[in-house]
């Protein structure tokens, strides 16, 4: 093996890779600017969304007024509550989304207080309607005053203390820091995302260079000069790992300045704070560049083994969407793999990622991922190596 | 210069079982001479070249390149041949300087030994005019100079010519013709496939018949005519074809 005739081929790959509009595209184009405005644009949206249901009253009308008058006062009291009638067939109205909350009252409803029996009040309202969802918050709420007015009201009537219904109170401290709730919420979402930049900037590149080449009879040219087979697939492979690891890099960057962008980038963020130690860093690093290596080498695999473009890109597909699931994974909460589950790719680099962004170093986990996705790219990549010298491969038809 | 002994090459094919696409075939080629390999489509020309290229192993047989063997000296043929066919492509988004220099590189050439054989190729093929621009501006001819000019670079003493002129036009395939008469005079062992009787009976100095892998005859366009006196090639070939078909 001579490096530099792998030298020769990286770079004629390279160069040729930079020159191509559709690697640039999805190498940079898309990990740079498409996936930080997508967030950017979803945060936006979602806070834009937000602030107005927040901003606007709630419609409200309600049947059997006068059987409530406190409640009504309640209710006509708070700026947020907009009452209207709406005698002729206000559930019409409420479908059409022309108020957002239907509230009925008995006629029973004001009698004594202090009867001991529940009164019913019927609320409709649309879940489908982010309008109605809100004005169900708001009123939820004041009637929960009113409940408590009554409580108290009774209490008082007997002669007993607010505490006396209210044995125990319990005050919850959450002991987390910032940046861990930072990296708890990253550690969902970040290997999901990594998973896609380390295949989408890679894809392209992948297929075009082996399955590409033999559609364009170009490999011909290359198997016949003084390159050895091998040199030609170490050559290539650089290449896929340099154009899948600046994807990723450039994504992480895209998506660092979206999330830092006081922009409120993922709606419910209002600032990530990143705060990891260099030893975190460098773990996340660590752990992350034979993934990149491995789905490298599993991508020039199916390039060499497919017999053009479009073959490849069937074959690539249902690998694609497997490795999206298994990232896909780690956005679920609560699931926590057992050991041996550490040595299934990418699903170990979720869950060590998860961890390590929420600074715990589980050396064994981290093990088990580097063994498993090191061992599963060398493999790969001397099965492609292997159909690189293989006549019924490189000449199928 | 090329030695081919018993060659046979046979494919497995899930479908069609087994396919002897090379029967035994035994032929040599000298320096200064063009060898064709005449025969239709599926005759066998392609797979022959592709072992005389090493891009493939022979099944059984022994070719020798220079005197190196296919198999056990693999690299060295690679370093005395030059290979051009039909179907070998160019890199779209690499000028014609820029791809020669990278398949002079891959051939072990130094940068002067490079810019030397370039210009001299460059001037003897008029590939000056274009020679900053990209392949995928080029016409069908100037690409075809190119892939010989990449072909020739690391100046091979044996070039390997795969239906050079399948799918050109008359003016190009004219020029491909010629310069392979120059590359003849310039001493090297050419071997050229061919299914177009016109361009064998023109430019060969030895021509071997091939049908369905097997080789029908061999020998300079005289001794053929002697053999079968039927007129020309193309009346040799179709007599030679059908009296196979009666064996």
């Amino acid at each position: 093996m001579n490096w530099n005739n792998i030298r020769l081929i990286y770079f004629k790959e390279i160069s040729g890779a930079i020159r191509d509009r559709r690697t640039l595209i999805s190498m940079i184009i898309i990990p740079l600017i498409f996936y930080p405005l997508l967030f950017l644009g979803i945060g936006y949206f979602t806070m834009m969304g937000q602030e107005k249901s927040d901003s606007l009253p709630s419609i409200v009308a309600v049947r059997g007024r006068e059987h409530a008058p406190e409640l009504m006062e309640i209710l006509e009291k708070n700026e947020k509550i907009d009452l209207v009638y709406f005698e002729e067939n206000p559930e019409k109205a409420l479908e059409a989304g022309k108020i957002y909350l239907l509230i009925e009252i008995p006629e029973d409803f004001n009698v004594n207080k202090s009867q001991e029996i529940p009164r019913n009040i019927v609320v409709q309202y649309d879940s489908t309607v982010q309008y109605s969802q809100v004005a169900r918050r708001r009123v939820t709420n004041l009637i929960e005053d009113y409940r408590q007015q009554i409580i108290e009201s009774r209490l008082e009537q007997l002669g007993l203390n607010v505490h006396y219904v209210q044995p125990i109170k319990t005050q919850w401290a959450d002991i987390s820091s910032e940046e861990r709730k930072t990296g708890s919420i990253l550690g969902m979402i970040l290997p999901y995302i990594i998973v896609i930049l380390i295949f989408i900037g890679a894809m392209h590149s992948a297929v075009d260079i082996t399955a590409g080449e033999k559609e364009r009879g170009t490999l011909a040219t290359l198997l016949v000069s003084q390159l050895s087979r091998f040199e030609i697939v170490m050559g290539k492979y650089f290449t896929v790992i340099t154009i899948s690891a600046t994807s990723m890099i450039l994504g992480l960057i895209g998506l660092s300045i979206a999330f830092l962008t006081p922009a409120y980038a993922l709606g419910e963020l209002p600032l990530i704070k990143i705060n990891f130690s260099f030893s975190i860093f460098f773990l996340f690093f660590l752990v992350l560049a034979p993934l990149v290596g491995l789905a490298s080498a599993i991508l020039l695999l199916i390039g060499i083994f497919a017999r053009n473009n479009k073959e490849a890109s069937t074959y690539v597909t249902p690998i694609y969407m497997g490795a999206i699931f298994l990232g896909m994974i780690s956005l679920s909460q609560g699931i926590e793999l057992a050991e041996p589950m550490f040595f299934i790719p990418i699903l170990n680099n979720s869950f060590t990622f998860k961890e390590l962004l929420i600074g715990i170093v589980n050396w064994k986990h981290i093990l088990s991922t580097l063994i498993s996705n090191i061992g599963i790219a060398l493999i790969a990549l001397f099965v492609a190596a292997y159909l690189f010298t293989r006549e019924n491969v490189l000449f199928r038809s | 210069m090329i030695q081919v002994k018993n060659l046979t090459k046979v494919f497995h094919d899930k479908k069609r079982g087994k396919i002897t696409a090379v029967n035994n075939i035994d032929f040599h080629c000298q320096r200064g001479q063009i060898f064709g390999l005449l025969g239709p489509n599926g005759a066998g020309k392609t797979t022959t070249l592709r072992i005389l290229a090493t891009m493939m192993a022979p099944t059984s047989g022994e070719v020798l390149v220079n005197g190196y063997n296919v198999v056990k000296a693999a690299h060295k043929v690679r370093q005395n041949i030059g290979f051009l066919s039909g179907e070998t492509g160019l890199y779209d988004r690499f000028t014609p300087r820029e791809t020669v220099r990278f398949f002079g590189k891959i051939n072990g050439m130094s940068e002067n030994e490079i810019d030397k054989g370039m210009t001299q190729i460059f001037q003897i093929l008029g590939m000056k005019h274009f020679q900053d621009v990209r392949v995928d501006k080029l016409s069908t001819g100037m690409k075809q100079k190119l892939s010989i000019a990449r072909a020739i670079i690391h100046n091979p003493p044996v070039l390997i010519f795969d239906e050079p002129t399948v799918g050109l036009d008359v003016i190009t395939a004219r020029v491909v013709i010629e310069y392979i008469r120059e590359f003849r005079n310039q001493g090297k062992c050419i071997i050229f496939s061919t299914h177009q009787m016109y361009e064998a009976e023109k430019l060969c100095d030895e021509i071997a018949i091939i049908h369905l892998g097997k080789l029908l005859s061999v020998g300079t366009l005289e001794n053929l005519k002697k053999d079968v006196p039927v007129g020309d090639l193309e009346e040799i070939f179709f007599r030679l074809i059908e009296k196979e078909s009666r064996i």
